[in-house]
C-alpha cells in the first residue's frame, strides 16, 4: 500500500512540541530570573498572561516577537528562533538545517 | 443595643475557576465543539495562580482565544496575544469572545471562497488554452483528411 505524505503535523505531535518549548521557555526564564510578569513588562505587555499561555503549551511565540522575547531572556535571537522553529516547525527545521547535499 | 457596621465583603476571585464561571464559558463557546474538527479546551494556571481558559481550534488545537481571570477583571486575547477585552463581567466578555470566533470563521469561509475561485479561474484557463489548441489541430488536420479520402 502506498505511504501517505503527511502534509500536516498531527494535532497531539504538534500539542506535545508546543508543550515543550512552553517548558524550555519557562527554564529560560526561570535561568534569566525573571517572573512571568517581569517578562511581560520587558515585551511591552499589558497583561502577562500571554507568556503563561505559551509556556502552557497552548499558544506560539509570534515570528515578529521573537527577537524582543530573546533578548528579553537574554540569548541570541538567531539560535533562539532556530530553537522554536524545532518545536514549531520540526520538518522545516530539518530541512533547513538537517539535511545535507 | 450596639449595631455593629460590618464592610461590605468584596467578592474574593482567586484560585481556579468556579463551576459557574467554567459552565458560562463552555456552554456560550462550545456549540462549536459537536461538530468534526470543531473546538475544544482546557483550562490552566499561571505562575502565581490566575485561572485561564483556552479556546483551542484546528488544525493543530492551537489556542484561538484565552480568558483569564486577574484579580476581579477577566481579560479576553487571541492566540498572538493581542488583547481584545477587558472587563469584570465574566458574561459581557464570554459574549465579545464568542463574536471574535464568529469573525474568524467568516474570514476563513472568506478565504476559502477565495482560494475557490482562484482555483476555477486557473483550471478554466487551462481548458480552455486546451480546447483551442485542439480545434487548431483539427482546423489544421481536416483539409489534409480530405484531400487523402
Amino acid at each position: 500500500m502506498a505511504r501517505q505524505i503527511q502534509f500536516a503535523k498531527k494535532a497531539p505531535e504538534a500539542k506535545e512540541l508546543r508543550r515543550r518549548a512552553g517548558a524550555w521557555l519557562k527554564e529560560l526564564r526561570a535561568c534569566a530570573g525573571l517572573s512571568q510578569i517581569q517578562l511581560a513588562e520587558r515585551l511591552g505587555l499589558k497583561y502577562y498572561t500571554f507568556i503563561s499561555q505559551v509556556e502552557n503549551g497552548f499558544g506560539r511565540v509570534p515570528t515578529e516577537s521573537m527577537e524582543a522575547w530573546a533578548r528579553a531572556l537574554a540569548i541570541e535571537p538567531s539560535a533562539f528562533a532556530r530553537r522554536l522553529l524545532s518545536f514549531y516547525d520540526p520538518e522545516l527545521h530539518r530541512l533547513l538545517f538537517e539535511v545535507k547535499e | 443595643m450596639n449595631v455593629i457596621a460590618f464592610q461590605p465583603r468584596m467578592l474574593q476571585l482567586d484560585g481556579p475557576w468556579r463551576t459557574g464561571e467554567l459552565n458560562a464559558m463552555v456552554e456560550t463557546l462550545m456549540p462549536e465543539a459537536t461538530r468534526p474538527g470543531g473546538l475544544g479546551w482546557d483550562v490552566g494556571l499561571t505562575e502565581i495562580g490566575d485561572p485561564q481558559f483556552y479556546l483551542l481550534g484546528p488544525p493543530q488545537d492551537e489556542c484561538l482565544l484565552c480568558i483569564s481571570r486577574i484579580g476581579r477583571r477577566y481579560v479576553l486575547e487571541d492566540g498572538a496575544g493581542h488583547v481584545l477585552f477587558e472587563h469584570y463581567r465574566l458574561s459581557l466578555l464570554v459574549e465579545r469572545a464568542k463574536a471574535a470566533l464568529q469573525k474568524r470563521k467568516a474570514q476563513i469561509v472568506a478565504r476559502a471562497a477565495l482560494v475557490w475561485c482562484a482555483l476555477r479561474e486557473t483550471v478554466e484557463e487551462r481548458l480552455d488554452a486546451l480546447v483551442l489548441e485542439g480545434e487548431e489541430l483539427l482546423a489544421h488536420c481536416v483539409p489534409q483528411l480530405a484531400a487523402l479520402a
